[in-house]
């Protein structure tokens, strides 16, 4: 099901009411905050009574907030080394052992 | 000469707005910029609807009334019509909200 991906770059300060209640309604507060709707003319109707605000695409699925905030963050360029599990006589357990 | 307390026209003399009649290079290019966004949220819309096999009047009539970026003329692009103006034609910055605004058409006749 696709979905359009909504983006407010410019704000809606000042704009008329209907203008800023259109925002509202998208879920659009602040500027660069980014929504899913799916692909259907009413979504279309009120995107084009921003269409001067907003960054539109047509995109197959849509993300929640938790998900675009992963997919945003960086590779932390490290990882953390773990204890292998070893049981009592100290040696280790399960499909690594023929390593050690 | 030079620093934050320099003798300027706004400065010495007290109200002093100056707002140039015509847009500089670079806010036409940045003008043009927004025109192609707007074009390109247009076809965006057109193109999903239509892979669902919809089409919206409000959608379908701007694409046949309104004029794309590189089809309007520069006239078009950077003022607009007014009737109090001598010769009809004012800056596009002198509309209220005019970064905000989509004004791509003239009156009839003009």
């Amino acid at each position: 099901m696709p979905f359009f991906r909504i983006t407010l770059l410019r704000s809606g300060i000042g704009l008329p009411a209907k203008t800023a209640g259109v925002l509202k309604a998208l879920g659009l507060r602040k500027r660069m905050t980014t929504v899913y709707h799916p692909v259907t003319p009413d979504v279309a109707g009120q995107i084009m009574r921003i269409k001067e605000l907003v960054d539109v695409k047509e995109v197959e699925t849509s993300l929640t907030k938790d998900e675009m905030r992963a997919a945003r963050r960086p590779d932390p360029g490290y990882y953390i080394e773990t204890r292998k599990p070893r049981d009592l006589d100290g040696k280790t357990m399960g499909a690594l052992k023929s390593r050690w | 000469m030079f620093g934050p307390f320099r003798l300027t026209n706004p400065l010495s003399g007290g109200l002093l707005w100056k707002v140039p009649w015509r847009l500089s290079r670079h806010q036409k290019y940045r003008q043009r910029e927004r025109l192609r966004r707007v074009d390109s949220v247009i076809d965006t819309l057109d193109s999903a609807l239509a892979k669902q096999g919809q089409t919206m009047k409000k959608v379908v009539r701007w694409k046949l009334e309104m004029p794309r970026e590189e089809e309007m003329l520069p006239k078009d692009k950077y003022t607009v019509f007014d009737r109090k103006v001598k010769r009809y034609r004012k800056g596009i910055h002198k509309v209220p909200k005019w970064t905000r605004v989509s004004q791509r058409l003239n009156p009839p006749g003009f």
